[in-house]
């Protein structure tokens, strides 16, 4: 019985399919936790109201979200847990959190006008409402007007914030940007001793006439500024301390112990699609992540247009002009032990050449007039995604030489007996039927490119980028900036940020975004080759 | 150096003189298009052609027979310069097409191939559609004109006996066309840049018997127009479609006659003994 | 060409077929000798049992005829068989087609010597007219018996002297006629007898020319030439060539 279950090999097929299983088992469960622990982030929690007895029988009041416990190990079920409460008001505490012992613990209430203010700065403040003053009126909390007053000034609160903001990214950041251009031109002007009176005029025309334009919108600004601080609102911590609030500071308001059930799935997109869609906030621990979004997609992008060439043209001249010999074995197998060198070799690579060598003359070539800043000659997004390109050469020259070997003999041949040439045969008939191999390179570039992150630290992410790579100043890439990315913003948030503690689920929510990401990003390519794959199905040699 | 000995070698080893087996006279009222001169052919070190003298008589069809690894293949693709493909193949001796030597320095290979048409033993059409199939050769001459194409393709696909199989899905993938479709598609598209000379290697081997057959006819129909030399394993298909039979063996163009002839009454022994199916 | 070609191709069956084929034909050619022989000594002796004899067995040399036939269709269908073995087929189509003419020409005489025999004793031809056909009749069965071993042997050489002998039965012939004449213009009671015997050598004349047939069968067989319709001397170049 049990040799003729081993003769018949059955053992091998459940070898594999329990490989496989916990394969299936390790990915589900890894997305699973992190959506779990990432998502649940954004659910509001209550916010209960802690009765505490010390030991010397001094009675105490906490109020804070429960966030964590720990009893710690062979310690007591009850006597030794402790409780980890998020209680916010950072301005009056200095710390978000605090540890309370369970055995302290007299009693929870959920009280529901509890209220939670988001600020822009010292983040949440948890208390209860005492009263606004809008336009110089205070209204009471008891009073009828109270609510509809508070809805009134936080939405022209939030409505004051974004032009404030198109204001200061869109219309003066870009008249900075001309302002820039036009400095270094003059610069420019100096250096090639063209600087005649009429052209710096003409320079300095312009320049005053933006300044103009600065000027105005600046005004704007500070009577934006004025309007937004006009409104504020007073609130009362737990124990007591007043605290006023600037309507300008506030971002959200709730009541999470009043919300029902409709109102939390309410609240909970909104948080999501906040940090989906918004800019980072405090030191990156709060708000969204957009701009690590962005940059990852468009160095993942970046990197695809300048890998897929350069792989095609290397691996084409290796598998179809190059003489196989000893040097071309020679150069795959380089070719092959590329792909292991571990990634932040690339990145020492990248700053050494790239940023240093090739950024700083390409400086010394095109940009003298910026210098000593540096312009291409500093970690960038244009460095960034060839030194990812390079790291993922390798894959994408395997694959399509892979793909060049498999397109059957007598397809070349039927196109040479036709009167063509090599070339013509290669672009008309070899590269189209291998694009599917291509593709395939690509996905796997993707894959590792995506989730990189040592050497981008080398050559051009950083932890806050203040524009973003794409924009509406002419020439509207702009490749020379530094830029966000998933990848090391996890890192930062995780490990850099002041505060830990606050940042641990927005890392499970950023990984889980990465990982999003990247399944985009392939499911992408997978499909476009899929498509091709339909369209140059190779014969059925 | 090295080559020339091995001829000689080779030449001791096969003590019989093959020239007699070759009766050109055979051909004293045909107009001849291709002309084999000495023709030697070496993979690396080994030689697959000894001295091949045969001369090709124009709009007719030339069959090549022998057993496998023979050489008829490797003569075959001589005609058009196939073996350029290969690294090691090194040939020595002339080929003249209409008196020119398509080994001569300077002569322009894709233009021979344009001229010296070949369809492989498999079908091989590209994976595209069936009229970008037959178009391919003309898009390579430039020609993109779509009238001009449209009428080649119609020309070609009608030359090719599947015009009225096809007109109406002339825009679906080849790849979805019978085997046998498929090999008179690739006629097609090798009859589409009109060239003197169509070398048929192996073309029904990889065929039904009924494609085999319109495959068959289609040569017949194909040789008033063109020089047609035909590769087959297939002797009885040699004797039904071919005017002319070279039988090859070991490098060696054995015996070459009218076709008439080399089925009821050979000359040497060797094409007997093929022929017949009999010990080599 | 070696008969022993027959026996070396890639596939035993077609072998087997085809020796098969060349044994039945050489039975046939057996059975049709016998016929000859028999034939001859029912007219020697007119004796009308053994004509009976002949008669009745000339049915044997049809069915070998049908049956051959239908072998040598089974191989072209099946085998398509091209050069030698082609050639070996069309000979044997073409041989038993003759081989059994011989036979009807046997049966023909077998039936004039039951004619003589049944006739008045008066109106016989006499012995010295019997021994001149019995001559032609015994060299022509010589003839049949090497056309026959010639095919056995594929041997050319044999073939043409076969051939040769042809002549000397047409020979033969035309004096048995010129003798018949005579008789008949002397006596004319004998004309009917004289007939009888006439028609026998015209017979025995027949089967001389199947033998020629034959060997010419054999040089295309051997050769793969066509000796048909040529003369002698031609034939001979021909088939040495």
């Amino acid at each position: 019985m049990r040799e003729k279950f081993f003769k018949s090999g059955e053992h091998w097929v459940w070898f594999n399919a329990g490989a496989i299983a916990i394969s299936l088992v390790m990915v589900i469960g890894l997305v699973l936790m992190i959506a779990a622990k990432g998502l649940s982030h954004f659910w509001p929690a209550q916010v209960g109201t802690y009765q505490l007895v010390l030991e010397n029988g001094e009675v105490k009041t906490a109020l804070g979200e429960h966030y964590d416990e720990v009893t710690p190990k062979g310690g007591d079920e009850f006597a030794d847990k402790q409780i980890l409460l998020k209680v916010g008001n950072r301005d009056i505490y200095g710390l978000d959190f605090r540890w309370i012992r369970n055995n302290e613990l007299k009693s929870v209430e959920y009280i529901k006008d509890i209220t939670v203010i988001e600020r822009r700065e010292w983040g949440n403040f948890y208390g209860t409402l005492i009263s606004i003053n809008v336009d110089g009126v205070t209204y009471q909390v008891n009073d009828e007007a109270f609510n509809q007053m508070l809805e009134a000034m936080l939405e022209r609160g939030v409505e004051i914030h974004r032009e404030i903001k198109t204001l200061e990214k869109d219309d003066i950041g870009s008249i900075n940007y001309e302002l820039e251009k036009l400095r270094l031109e003059k610069r420019k002007l100096q250096l090639y001793k063209e600087d005649s009176p009429e052209n710096l005029a003409e320079i300095t025309a312009q320049e005053n006439q933006l300044k103009n334009d600065f000027e105005v919108l600046q005004e704007k600004l500070f009577s934006l500024y004025k309007q937004l601080n006009r409104d504020s609102l007073q609130a009362k911590a737990i124990e007591g301390q007043l605290r006023e609030i600037q309507a300008s500071q506030i971002v959200m308001i709730y009541q999470p112990n009043a919300m029902n059930f409709f109102n939390k799935i309410g609240h909970y997109f909104t948080k999501i699609g906040e940090f989906i869609f918004d800019d980072p906030r405090e030191a990156n621990t709060e708000g969204g992540v957009f701009p690590a979004i962005f940059g990852t997609v468009m160095m993942v992008l970046l990197m695809s247009i300048m890998v897929t060439p350069f792989g095609v043209v290397a691996a084409v001249y290796l598998h179809e002009y190059a003489k196989q010999g000893f040097v071309t074995r020679l150069i795959r197998i380089a070719v092959n032990n590329l792909a292991g060198v571990p990634s932040i070799v690339y990145g020492v690579f990248g700053l050494g050449f790239f940023v240093y060598f090739l950024g700083g003359n390409i400086d010394d070539l095109f940009y003298p007039e910026a210098k000593p800043a540096p312009t291409f000659g500093t970690s960038g997004l244009l460095w960034a995604s060839i030194t990812l390109a390079l790291l993922t050469l390798p894959v994408v020259i395997v694959s399509t030489e892979e793909g060049l070997s498999r397109i059957p003999k007598s397809i070349r041949e039927g196109s040479l007996a036709l009167g063509a040439t090599k070339i013509e045969t290669l672009w008309r008939t070899v590269l189209p039927m291998a694009s599917p191999a291509m593709m395939t390179g690509l996905i796997l570039a993707i894959a590792r490119a995506a989730g990189e992150v040592a050497p981008l630290m080398l050559v051009g992410v950083v932890k806050l980028a203040p524009t973003l790579p794409l924009d509406f100043n002419a020439p509207f890439i702009h490749l020379e900036r530094k830029f966000m990315h998933l990848g090391f913003h996890i890192y930062d948030v995780g490990f850099q940020s002041p505060n830990v503690e606050a940042a641990r689920p927005l890392v499970y929510a950023t990984a889980l975004l990465l990982v999003l990401v990247i399944i985009l990003l392939n499911i992408s390519a997978i499909k476009i080759r899929n498509h091709l794959r339909e369209k140059y199905k190779s014969l059925e040699h | 150096m090295n080559n020339a000995k091995s001829v000689k070698l080779a030449k001791l080893d096969e003590k019989e003189d093959y020239r007699d087996g070759i009766n050109l006279d055979a051909l004293a009222n045909e107009k001849i298009a291709l002309e084999v001169e000495d023709l030697s052919l070496y993979y690396g070190d080994k030689q697959a052609l000894f001295d091949i003298n045969l001369k090709i008589p124009e709009k007719k069809v030339t069959a090549f027979i022998g057993p496998s690894g023979c050489g008829k293949s490797t003569l075959l693709r001589c005609f058009n310069r196939m073996n350029d493909l290969v690294d090691i193949a090194k040939v020595s001796g002339a080929i003249k097409l209409h008196g020119n030597n398509i080994y001569a320095p300077g002569v322009n290979v894709a233009d021979l191939r344009r001229n010296v048409g070949m369809v492989f033993q498999k079908p091989n059409p590209f994976p595209k559609s069936i009229y970008e199939n037959v178009a391919y050769g003309l898009r390579l001459q430039g020609i993109n004109k779509r009238s001009v194409l449209d009428e080649v393709v119609e020309w070609a696909l009608k030359g090719a006996a599947l015009w009225d199989e096809v007109k109406d899905r002339l825009d679906d993938n080849a790849l979805g066309m019978s085997g046998g479709q498929q090999q008179r598609l690739v006629i097609a598209r090798s009859i589409a840049v009109q060239p003197e000379v169509l070398l048929l290697d192996e073309p029904a081997s990889a065929l039904d018997p009924i494609s085999t057959l319109k495959i068959e006819e289609l040569i017949h129909d194909l040789k008033d127009q063109y020089t047609i030399v035909i590769v087959t394993h297939n002797m009885q298909q040699a004797a039904r479609v071919s005017d002319y039979t070279a039988f090859m063996y070991m490098g060696n163009c054995v015996e070459f006659d009218k076709t008439d002839t080399i089925f009821t009454n050979p000359k040497k022994k060797k094409t007997e003994d093929y022929i017949t199916g009999r010990y080599g | 060409m070696d008969k022993s070609l027959f026996n070396q191709h890639i596939s035993r069956q077609f072998n087997q077929d085809l020796e098969n084929i060349r044994q039945r034909v050489l039975a046939m050619g057996g059975l049709v000798e016998e016929q000859i022989e028999r034939s001859l000594e029912a007219l020697e002796k007119l004796d009308p049992d053994l004509s009976s004899v002949v008669i009745e067995k000339d049915q044997y040399v049809n069915g070998f005829e049908v049956a051959i036939d239908e072998e040598c269709t089974k191989i072209l269908a099946k085998r398509q068989p091209a050069a030698g073995d082609l050639r070996l087929v069309v000979a044997i189509i073409k041989t038993i087609t003759d081989l059994e003419r011989v036979g009807d020409e046997a049966e023909k005489i077998a039936r004039m010597a039951q004619h003589i025999a049944a006739s008045m004793e008066g109106a016989r031809p006499s012995k010295s007219q019997f021994g001149a056909v019995v001559h032609l009749g015994n060299h022509v069965k010589v003839m049949i018996n090497e056309a026959l071993d010639a095919f056995a042997r594929m041997d050319v050489d044999a073939a043409l002297k076969v051939a040769q002998k042809e002549a000397k039965a047409d020979e033969e012939y035309n004096a048995i006629t010129r003798q018949l004449i005579t008789y008949m213009m002397e006596d004319p009671r004998s004309i009917s007898s004289s007939l009888d015997v006439m028609w026998s050598a015209r017979a025995l004349e027949r089967i001389g020319d199947h033998a020629r047939n034959i060997c010419e069968y054999v040089i295309y067989l051997v050769e793969g030439k066509d000796v048909r319709h040529i003369s002698l001397e031609k034939m001979q170049e021909l088939a040495k060539s």
